[in-house]
């Protein structure tokens, strides 16, 4: 009995260990945090507004009453980093949450089952990226305006089929496998045999492209926004800070750098971090 | 084997005639109308004249079936905006879309794997991290932000490469020309590309090389070369393989962004300028194009992963 | 040792003489401009080659200008209307037409002679053709017909006294010949011309247009002026603004038009580029949705006006390149622009008063009720160049009076379906470009309202007189007094709020010689001026 109680900590030490051999993995982790509470936090201590515009200090320098300086209507740059982070996070993550749920859902089963149902649901993948994820993305919000909602969902869409290839991939190859069979033989369902066998083979993927998924949302809708079709002003966004600093690039470049490094930024966080569970979470790293 | 091509391209004639109804019925809830007819300053009798012309007074349903109708006859219509019949500018786009991709493609794929080889060989030292590093910054840097800098810094300071457009204008075609203006955007879309490519080389060769068929191959006391080259590589190009179909179709959406910065003219910025104009022949047109090129690729994609993989099956 | 006179040195005199001779003969047979020159211009989109198909707009102006001639052109002077393809005209006594007598000898580029018929073929045909929706057909309404009255001459036949006809007829109006066009069963959509090789009386015609690159033009052998200096002019096709600035700077573009002036801080420091500050008739505004019973009265009207810092908004968005706007009517019309009507100074305490004068007064909140009703004005703002800017600036002057305006962003062909198609706003931002006329009649009258281009709806029987009486006038002195009345009553009543009148950036390379300074659109009618200096 103590001996079966005793089991499970020997490998949550080991979990500890092998976290702790990247510090990288946990810097960029840290870096995330941070940014999330300052985004959170930040607009609450930070005295500026960042959509009180003020013409008389447009295009000001960093100084002690703006932080980063002013854009072209005097609009305090470092709050509208702060504003636009929260918005450019929350497309960010709830996009790839979208795409990843969506696409882990269609790619394992068609994966899984192989048959006529694979056939159905690969096709209706076909369809979505036969559609280039960008078009469609234009083409949706063409058609149903740029509220906010409407990005994120359109951005997730953009990326789901993507995620369902690669898992469909995934599943496939493990389907016909003997632990497989195993399974099967020893009575499990397939939903169980489907998340509890074949679904943790998938997680370093699922976890790699999750993490590219941020990275690709907050891309995308920094792309989006340069075109024009993104989030919409008043409401600040990186992208749609972006596309406002453009027009500035040869009279105050740094408008462009502040919300492109921010970008930047957190897009090397995410993905840094999700190699570094993808090296902690794989089995069979020694 | 036969069998299941002839299969899939049926299924791809299906796929297209469903993606033209999405798009035609999703384009048309787009509030507006075609640019040509639809502008600021057009009166009320003159706007309506115009979208009389064009038949966009009948319903939804009619048009598209009148444009089904005569687009399997082969004949995409007439672009509503430029004038220009759909199949010629098209034509016209697509080769300068090509182009620009499948230089970017090349690059990318060469240098992906390559990259790809080297941190999976080097792992967890410093050759590893460094690509590591440049993958990262390739994956985080917008692309439409990069090839603004770079027109700048190459262009306009520095006077090595023009700023834009598929090649000079009024001269005799030249390859030499034609490089020059293709540098930069193939460029920035490859270094765009570049990191997907690495990291899924990398974490597929890692992934096969601890794998038991690999530990035995050193048990027997193959060259580690040997080793890499004749099983680990093989096997791990499926994942490789399915991430590079992705990336060609990919390519067609990194090229729209790329596009508009350089001034490119290809499929990218007349699917732009189409959907903001409300150019519904055109966007017909090149939805479908797009999207029988998707078909062909995933085709060639699932074809090649058999080749390479015997226990995918295609029955 | 003495010096040599007499028969010597008068020939040494008439040698240099004739050397002198020979010397500026030979100078003055030697152009000073580059005989092969090019010059490069830019437009954002594939233009189509024919003034007057629907959707050809800005991307297609400057390039028609050039290839298609008008029956008049604006002087370089001072834009009045001045002989083109008509050397003369006059309007009739009873004012109900007008005869144009045409230019003698002019040959379209395919060698056929240009004439009344073009002139008919091109009015009655094209745009007094309902169905075919011509661009800016519907200035033209007052024209009845055009009659042939001699292979030389035309009559308009009006419907109503239009005195400004021959503006009109100079701004975008190009003539279609129609020994080509009419067998078409669309004239305005024969792919062939528009796209490809349009038959042209301009001084240049189509060498060659690559669809998405560019379109080059040659000098027209059988045009009707002097020759044209330059031997080639391309018009590249480049979307993006920053891209156009960066082929400027590098020299791979002659010339640009700025319309965003904070990409001028690369363009100063150049010293192979001079910056032109141009005017044409552009005026900002906001319009007040006359349907919206809160904007009927005046106050209200002038309220918000005053509570607007124009200067302010001019010196930053638009970076000190514009002049606050009086009226319809801009300074460059010296002739009747008036600018001592009532001007509305910012001042936000007024604004507030004029507002507790029609009933509306600050709430808890400091927001202005009427009969316990918020006032809540939506602001659809169409994404274009820096309205979207200026409606910010707009929105915050308001809620500084206690008025709370709601932007909506919207995509450009939205705004214009919700806008100006179902008139579905309260307030909005935007501007009107029109020729160089007093005529303002399509942009204010009760018959442009809802369906025309009086976008707010404004409906005011004595404006509407005043205008007819404008454009019955048959000299300048009668039209001069009746224009001023009418700036009067649109200053006092504002219609529209009149907000800026913004300049016209025109970056150009020092190499460009002959190019009129006055506009842009004004110089392109004078193309055969141009030349490339040494």
């Amino acid at each position: 009995m103590a001996d079966v109680l005793a089991a499970p900590r020997p490998r949550r030490s080991r979990l500890v260990r092998r976290v702790a051999r990247h510090p990288i993995g946990i810097a960029a982790a840290a870096v995330i945090v941070v940014l999330l509470v300052m985004v959170t936090l930040g607009p609450v201590l930070y005295g500026q507004s960042p959509e009180t515009a003020n013409p008389a200090e447009s295009l000001a320098s960093p100084g002690a009453q703006h932080w980063l300086g002013t854009d072209e209507l005097g609009r305090d740059v470092f709050a509208r980093i702060l504003a636009g982070g929260r918005v450019s996070l929350a497309v960010g993550l709830l996009s790839m949450l979208v795409g990843l749920t969506l696409g882990t859902l269609v790619g394992g089963l068609s994966g899984y089952f192989g048959g006529r149902t694979e056939m159905l649901l690969m096709r209706t993948v076909d369809v979505f990226m036969a559609i280039p994820a960008f078009f469609l993305i234009l083409v949706i919000i063409t058609a149903f305006g740029n509220h906010p909602a409407t990005v994120i969902v359109t951005v997730g869409l953009g990326f789901w089929a993507q995620m369902a290839r690669v898992v469909h991939a995934e599943f496939s190859k493990y389907r016909n496998a003997e632990f497989v069979e195993a399974t099967h033989a020893l009575g499990a369902s397939h939903p169980r045999t489907m998340t509890l066998h074949i679904l943790p083979q998938v997680v370093p993927q699922a976890i790699v492209l999750a993490t590219l998924g941020v990275g690709w949302s907050i891309l995308s809708e920094a792309a989006l926004s340069y075109l024009g079709l993104g989030i919409q002003p008043p409401l600040a966004s990186w992208g749609s800070m972006l596309q406002n600093a453009q027009a500035y690039l040869w009279a105050k470049p740094m408008l462009a750098i502040y919300p492109g490094l921010f970008i930047a930024l957190t897009v090397l966080a995410f993905n840094t971090l999700g190699n570094a569970l993808r090296d902690v979470l794989d089995p069979r790293d020694v | 084997m036969t069998a299941y091509i002839i299969r899939r391209l049926m299924q791809g004639v299906v796929v297209l005639f469903l993606i033209s109804a999405v798009t035609f019925f999703l384009i048309n809830l787009a509030p507006g109308g075609p640019s040509s007819a639809v502008s600021f300053q057009s009166t009320a009798a003159e706007r309506e004249a115009v979208l009389k012309q064009y038949g966009l007074d009948k319903p939804v349903m009619v048009r598209y079936v009148d444009w089904l109708s005569q687009a399997v006859r082969g004949n995409l219509g007439t672009s509503l905006n430029q004038g220009l019949p759909v199949a010629r500018l098209l034509a016209q786009r697509a080769g300068a879309t090509l182009e620009l991709g499948l230089t970017a493609l090349f690059l990318a794929t060469l240098g992906g794997v390559l990259l790809g080889i080297v941190a999976a060989g080097f792992r967890n030292r410093w050759p590893d991290h460094v690509v590591s590093a440049l993958s990262a910054l390739g994956m985080a840097i917008p692309g439409f932000w990069l090839g603004i800098v770079v027109i700048i810094v190459f262009a306009v300071h520095l006077g090595w490469l023009p700023t834009s457009g598929v090649f000079s204008v009024g001269k005799q075609f030249s390859l030499a020309d034609r490089l020059r203006h293709l540098a930069l955007p193939a460029g920035v879309l490859a270094f765009t590309l570049m990191p997907n490519i690495v990291r899924v080389t990398r974490s597929a060769l890692l992934e096969v090389t601890h794998s038991d068929y690999v530990r035995t191959a050193h048990a027997k006391g193959l060259l580690p070369r040997v080793v890499l080259l004749k099983h680990t590589f093989k096997n791990a190009l499926v994942p490789v393989l399915a991430i590079l179909g992705l990336v060609t179709t990919v390519l067609f959406s990194g090229s729209v962004v790329i596009e508009s910065v350089f001034g490119w003219a290809g499929l990218g910025r007349l699917a732009i300028e189409a959907a903001n104009g409300r150019d519904y022949p055109v966007i017909l047109g090149v939805t479908l194009l797009a999207g029988a090129f998707v078909v062909v690729v995933n085709l060639l994609v699932d074809l090649l992963y058999a080749a390479v993989d015997p226990r995918i099956r295609h029955g | 040792m003495p010096r040599k006179t007499g028969p010597h040195l008068t020939t040494r005199l008439l040698a240099l003489l004739a050397a002198l001779a020979i010397f500026t003969i030979a100078t003055a047979q030697t152009p000073n401009y580059d005989p092969n020159g090019s010059l490069t211009f830019v437009t954002n989109a594939d233009p189509t080659l024919n003034p007057w198909t629907p959707g050809a707009v800005i991307e297609s102006n400057l390039v028609n200008t050039i290839l298609f001639d008008q029956l008049t052109r604006y002087s370089t002077k001072d834009l009045t209307p001045s002989p083109d393809l008509a050397t003369s005209w006059e309007a009739a006594p009873d004012a109900l037409s007008w005869t144009f007598h045409l230019r003698q000898g002019v040959k379209w580029s395919d060698g056929k002679p240009f004439g009344a018929a073009d002139v008919a073929f091109t009015f009655n045909k094209v745009i007094l053709n309902k169905a075919l929706g011509a661009n800016n057909s519907s200035v033209f309404s007052p024209v009845d017909h055009v009659e042939v009255v001699d292979p030389n001459t035309v009559r308009f036949v009006l419907k109503s006294p239009f005195s400004s006809l021959p503006y009109y007829l100079a701004y975008f109006a190009g003539m279609l010949p129609a020994h080509v066009l009419e067998s078409a069963p669309n004239p305005l959509q024969v792919a062939s011309f528009n796209k490809s090789n349009p038959v042209v009386t301009g001084p240049f015609k189509v060498a060659e247009f690559v669809p998405g690159s560019y379109v080059r033009l040659e000098p027209n052998p059988d045009y009707w002026g002097q020759a044209p200096k330059v031997k080639t002019i391309v018009f590249k096709v480049v979307a993006d603004p920053n891209t156009q600035l960066a082929q400027l700077l590098a020299g791979d573009v002659d010339m640009v038009t700025v319309t965003n002036p904070t990409l001028l801080a690369g363009v100063e420091r150049n010293p192979n580029l001079e910056v032109l500050r141009q005017s044409q008739n552009i005026w900002y505004w906001v319009a007040l949705n006359q349907s919206d019973p809160r904007f009927t009265d005046v106050r209200v009207r002038q309220a918000l006006l005053t509570a607007i810092d124009r200067q302010a908004i001019i010196d930053s968005v638009l970076k000190g390149y514009g002049t606050v706007a009086t009226g319809p009517i801009a300074p460059l019309q010296k002739a009747f622009y008036d600018g001592s009507v009532p001007s509305y100074p910012y001042d936000p305490a007024r604004a507030k008063q004029l507002m507790a004068d029609a009933g509306w007064t600050p709430g808890p909140d400091g927001i202005l009720q009427k009969d316990g009703k918020k006032l809540t004005i939506t602001v659809p703002t169409g994404q274009f160049g820096y309205l979207v800017n200026a409606t910010l600036l707009v929105q915050q002057y308001w809620k500084a009076i206690g008025v709370d305006a709601k932007l909506n962003v919207m995509e450009w062909n939205a705004y214009i379906q919700d806008v100006v198609v179902k008139r579905n706003y309260q307030a909005t931002l935007a501007w009107w470009s029109t020729p160089p006329t007093p005529d303002i009649t399509p942009y204010f009258s009760t018959a442009a309202a809802e369906k025309g281009n009086n976008i707010p709806n404004y409906k005011n029987a004595e404006l509407d007189a005043l205008m007819a009486k404008a454009r019955a006038a048959t000299n300048v002195d009668d039209e001069v007094t009746v224009v001023k009345a009418i700036e009067a009553n649109v200053a006092q009543n504002l219609p529209y709020l009149f907000l800026w009148y913004p300049d016209i950036i025109t970056v150009l390379n020092k190499k460009v010689g002959g190019m009129a300074t006055i506009n842009t659109p004004t110089a392109f009618q004078y193309s055969a001026d141009w030349y490339v200096k040494r």
